[in-house]
């Protein structure tokens, strides 16, 4: 899928959030978003989503997508199980595929004994596991992780990790921001920076500020082909 | 489909269509049957079960509407898509709102009767389905015009809960009782108090119709743009 041009802003009054986009995320590629706070590191990946609509430009070719929002809310009047079902059901999954999809993402993150739970009796850390599992739900195209590891517990935290190489190693794509410098270092990942709404790739071999420039003139491996 | 499930599901499971369903009741099978006398035939009682749709299917959108939070709404546009979504959201009030109504034409007949020939007894099935005709279309309107009313003025169109509480509530005061609304039109056509027509009843469900587009479009529009 690719993004170009895009800008977003939540008011034509207001500032914009961010400005002039152009990235490309093609099959198997993950990618890690770095900024501030409040540089729009979460508009930027609701627009990849396909949550919101950006102001201006375009984004085309988004596959198949599971968002895990920054806080995931336990207010919904649902079971895990029923929730998963839910969202399992609007992916296009429908009986044993459905049931065994849920059973397995449940599974990954050890939550099996989550299923009976309403979604209202959740702590943090229990709630975090449906919303990372409702993502996982589909079982491939695009993942999109903001701050997805946080509230849980190690092993849930491994579990994600793992998802997500399996995730790119199947061909799918995973595209993030995570407070922890180190999170899924050890995976090869495309960084970008958020600065002042503009984004700008930050080369492996530059972890300090990468420089900024408009993305017409980024030199990448996708502008030679 | 599943999104329109998804969302009727969360409006049902979240306890908040009760407080519609009671001022429907209180107002059909209440007030209704204080202010209707037999003998007057069924179109009155139709006419004024299609009347309580309006605050009824008003609240009903705005419970659905402000029932979902802003995260897990997330999740869900995520997978069906954010356009996708809020249409689903507007089509679940209606569905549940249509179902009332429905309700409402069942006992309007049940203890209205049905028309009969005088001396004979016999049905007249014609005017009987004039009646329900009537009473279905003007039902429609009312549904449609409590929908349009509360979409324009509820989350995510205007967000402020006062605004959009006091907004509705004067919106719908204004459909029902002012004679230019299509509700008030679409319940007089079928004889409803024996007031004088003032729209053809055609004229009203084409501004329903009308009304309900634009507001839809707009929710839409604004949702699938939207911050939070």
């Amino acid at each position: 899928m690719r993004l170009d041009n895009v800008a977003k802003r939540y008011g034509f009054t207001l500032p914009w959030v961010i400005h002039d986009v152009t990235l490309e995320i093609p099959a198997g590629l993950l990618v890690r978003f770095e900024g501030k706070n409040g540089s729009g590191k979460s508009t930027l990946l609701r627009v990849i989503a396909g949550v919101s609509e950006p102001s201006r430009g375009s984004v085309t070719g988004r596959p198949v997508t599971g968002y895990v929002p920054e806080r995931f809310p336990p207010a919904l009047p649902f079971r895990a199980r029923d929730y998963l079902s839910h969202i399992g059901r609007i992916h296009g999954l429908t009986g044993r595929r459905l049931a065994s999809a849920i059973d397995a993402c449940l599974d990954r993150l050890s939550g099996r004994e989550l299923a009976g739970v309403p979604l209202r009796n959740m702590s943090k850390g229990m709630s975090q596991k449906v919303a990372v599992a409702q993502a996982l739900l589909p079982g491939g195209g695009l993942l999109v992780l903001d701050e997805a590891w946080t509230g849980l517990d190690v092993e849930a935290k491994a579990a994600l990790d793992e998802a997500v190489a399996e995730r790119l190693a199947d061909g799918g794509s995973v595209v993030f921001v995570d407070h922890e410098p180190g999170r899924l270092g050890h995976l090869e990942a495309e960084r970008w920076r958020l600065d002042a709404a503009h984004a700008s790739r930050v080369r492996s071999d530059d972890s300090a500020a990468g420089e900024t420039r408009g993305s017409e003139q980024r030199p990448g491996p996708e502008d030679t082909q | 489909m599943a999104l329109v499930w998804y969302e009727l599901s969360l409006l049902l499971r979240s306890h908040r269509w009760i407080g519609p369903a009671v001022l429907f009741v209180l107002g059909v099978f209440g007030l209704g049957g204080a202010t209707l006398r037999h003998g007057a035939g069924l179109s009155p009682g139709l006419a004024w079960s299609a009347l309580v749709l309006v605050p009824v299917e008003a609240w009903l959108t705005r419970s659905m509407l402000t029932a979902e939070p802003a995260a897990s709404r997330a999740c869900v546009a995520a997978a069906g898509g954010p356009r996708r979504t809020q249409l689903a959201a507007l089509i679940a009030p209606a569905v549940v709102g249509a179902a009332f109504g429905l309700v409402g034409i069942v006992w309007q007949v049940f203890r209205l009767g049905v028309p009969r020939a005088a001396g004979t007894n016999a049905i007249r099935v014609g005017e009987l389905f004039a009646d329900l005709g009537g009473g279905l279309a003007a039902g429609l309107v009312c549904l449609l015009v409590g929908s349009a009313v509360a979409v324009l003025l509820n989350p995510p169109v205007i967000k402020r809960s006062a605004t959009a509480v006091l907004g509705t509530t004067g919106a719908v005061v204004l459909a029902l009782a002012w004679n230019g609304s299509p509700a008030n039109a679409a319940v007089r056509s079928i004889g409803y108090a024996g007031q004088e027509r003032t729209w053809p009843a055609g004229v009203a469900m084409a501004a329903a119709l009308g009304l309900v587009a634009v507001a839809w479009t707009i929710s839409i529009q604004i949702a699938a743009r939207r911050d939070g």
